[in-house]
């Protein structure tokens, strides 16, 4: 997977590693079991401090989204940290009204917000969930 | 643990009464990597020029490994790498000879990484020091100063003067050489894109102190800037008193105030404070809040 950095991104390096690995993991790019390019490979091809990167893949293990296994590499966990769904729901659903009542105040129409989110799903499932959106 | 550098309470001046470096105490671990930040003229180079020996602090001490520059020039040396600003090649007639001197000074100089940076940097050992480029000459000095594998790097404005790609080249070598030997690194520069990319930690450096080292994290998670509008507190002295409050600067007819604490917690601490006067809290990436600490009209 390709990770993209911005130096000057308001959220620190390693939140914006550990975020697009998490989005990958969610819209299905990422599947339990793929392998993670290592700390070294990483720094190298985005130019930044390895501690930055252990530190984000530190984060993202803790959280259990992520195993080293010694020797081998890290990879992405076979058993992803399970969610309350009742409680996100509750949180997804307030989000939901964050985001419609900020789209309304700029004008713009439920149907173009419904575009907009179809658009972020493309871009954090790059089309791997596509089978489930029909079912 | 000791520290790989540390600076205690140096004190040094050029002119009578006029110091440049004024108490300044900075400490810095194994593996970290430091950017030293601070205007023209703030002692950074001075800073770094005590560490190497090539200046005596007036007062308080400089220890390398626990070891004095001064005293143990040798021994210190040994462990260091340092590409100073202005960096002047010996004029040595090609890159070959600079090399050949290099390698027999140091008895445990990395063969393969030289050929390995000659090769990245396209340089040739019988390219003659005199034509080279700007570019060329710090790549030459960066050269010299990694190849005998020093377990701390000082690099003195490594990427002034370069441009973009050559500057990216000289961060990919280091950050090469943080994976490979885990080195920790001292670096000053102007360009906070640089530091951003690879500085865990960031000092600045002004008038002679420390006014600021911390975490790059911390800082981008931990401070932010609040916009307040100066009909809304006419007492600037009510919010530099605020906990958490590291600089009011005014700006125009606003109080920019650099505060500790995420942007929805500082919102909310002004708001009870002043009200909600049009007050508005922004994140703080780190060239402005090199401004905002090191800019003009300081209250």
């Amino acid at each position: 997977m390709q990770i993209v950095i911005n130096p000057s991104d308001e959220l620190p390096l390693y939140r914006q590693i550990m975020r697009q690995i998490v989005e990958s993991i969610a819209g299905g790019r990422l599947k339990s079991g793929d392998k993670l390019a290592s700390h070294r490979e990483l720094s190298e091809q985005l130019v930044i401090a390895p501690l930055t990167v252990k530190k984000a893949y530190d984060e993202l293990e803790a959280l259990g989204y992520i195993e080293t296994q010694r020797g081998r590499g890290t990879f992405v966990c076979h058993r992803l940290p399970r969610v309350n769904r009742a409680d996100q729901r509750d949180q997804i659903q307030l989000a939901a009204m964050k985001l419609l009542s900020q789209a309304y105040l700029a004008g713009l129409r439920l149907s173009e917000v419904t575009a907009i989110l179809k658009d972020a799903d493309r871009e954090i499932t790059g089309g791997a969930r596509k089978d489930k959106e029909s079912a | 643990m000791i520290p790989v550098l540390e600076w205690l309470d140096v004190y040094r001046s050029f002119q009578r009464g006029v110091p440049v470096l004024n108490g300044v105490s900075i400490s810095i671990a194994e593996g970290e990597v430091v950017g030293l930040l601070g205007r023209n003229g703030a002692g950074k180079t001075t800073l770094i020029n005590i560490a190497m020996g090539m200046l005596f602090p007036e007062r308080g001490s400089v220890r390398l490994f626990g070891l004095s520059p001064m005293e143990e020039p040798v021994a210190v040396k040994k462990r260091v790498g340092y590409v100073s600003e202005d960096q002047i090649i010996p004029s040595f007639p090609t890159i070959g000879e600079i090399l050949a001197l290099h390698r027999s000074l140091f008895p445990q100089w990395d063969e393969s990484m030289e050929r390995d940076l000659l090769d990245r940097f396209s340089l040739s050992l019988r390219s003659r020091i005199q034509f080279l480029s700007k570019g060329q000459a710090r790549q030459v000095a960066l050269l010299c100063a990694v190849c005998h594998r020093p377990e701390l790097l000082i690099l003195d404005e490594p990427a002034g003067g370069l441009d973009p790609a050559a500057r990216r080249e000289f961060l990919e070598t280091s950050v090469r050489l943080l994976n490979r030997e885990g080195t920790t690194i001292l670096f000053s520069s102007h360009n906070m894109t640089d530091v951003e990319r690879i500085a865990s930690r960031v000092v600045l450096l002004d008038a002679g102190k420390v006014r600021l080292d911390r975490q790059l994290d911390n800082i981008r998670e931990g401070t932010c800037m609040a916009i307040i509008p100066r009909a809304s507190a006419p007492d600037p002295g009510v919010i530099a008193g605020m906990p958490g409050c590291l600089r009011v600067r005014e700006a125009f007819d606003e109080w920019h105030v650099v505060v500790e604490g995420s942007r929805d917690s500082v919102q909310e601490r002004l708001t009870a404070v002043l009200g909600h006067n049009g007050i508005r809290c922004v994140a703080l990436p780190l060239e402005e809040l090199f401004i905002e600490f090191l800019g003009g009209d300081r209250l």
